[in-house]
């Protein structure tokens, strides 16, 4: 069984996996519903998805601040492209 | 012509499915992996133009994936974008001395993965040089 101080120790890496999997897949299938991928949608839905996409968002920089430090999200990114 | 096709690596299905519907949506064809053994045989049966590669992966990871496609000289032109839920420390630095293209955490922008995607495949076809 693993210790309480290891399993201390996995915890971000946990926390991260598993909330940004989940922020992922409203981030994208909201995107998909107010791109009218899935068919077009009346302004009231359009507000409603918006409303899901902006507090996503909002826990997204939660997260960053909370398991990555608190550098802006563009730094989250590094390509060599 | 031929659609440019993109292989998708991710072992959660509805990040699969979203991934999916997006590229579609915008001219790709794609075709999809869910660990790392069947990774590899895509990489094979499908001769993808780009890989989107989740870094945690049953069977294998997403360095294990990448690991095989550059020892491959069939394959290690394939441009790699890391796209994971992994914290940065340990693995951005990682993936790109890896080889990768790009690294982003999830979740990442439309606007910006598929303006990465664009340009990652303009640089494999020497259309683009890195530092453009």
């Amino acid at each position: 069984m693993t210790k309480p101080t290891q399993r201390i120790a996995d915890l971000p890496a946990y926390l991260s996996h598993e909330l940004r999997n989940a922020l992922a897949c409203i981030h994208q299938f909201g995107n998909i519903l107010v791109d009218g991928l899935a068919g077009k949608l009346t302004g009231e839905q359009r507000e409603y998805v918006s409303i899901i996409l902006e507090n996503a968002s909002t826990i997204r920089s939660v997260l960053d601040t909370a398991l990555d430090g608190a550098a802006p999200a563009a730094s989250k990114i590094r390509t060599k492209i | 012509m031929d659609k440019t096709k993109i292989l998708v690596v991710d072992d959660n299905f509805t990040i699969r499915k979203g991934l999916s519907i997006r590229l579609r949506a915008n001219g790709y064809e794609v075709v999809l992996a869910e660990d790392a053994i069947s990774a590899t045989a895509a990489l094979i049966a499908e001769r993808p133009d780009l890989v989107l590669l989740d870094l945690g992966l049953p069977a294998g990871d997403g360095f294990v994936v990448m690991d095989r496609l550059h020892k491959n000289d069939r394959l290690s032109h394939i441009p790699v974008i890391v796209l994971t839920g992994r914290e940065l420390a340990g693995n951005r630095d990682r993936a790109l001395n890896a080889g990768a293209a790009a690294f982003f955490q999830k979740p990442v922008e439309d606007g910006t993965l598929l303006f990465a995607i664009k340009k990652a495949l303009d640089v494999s076809r020497g259309e683009l040089r890195f530092d453009e």
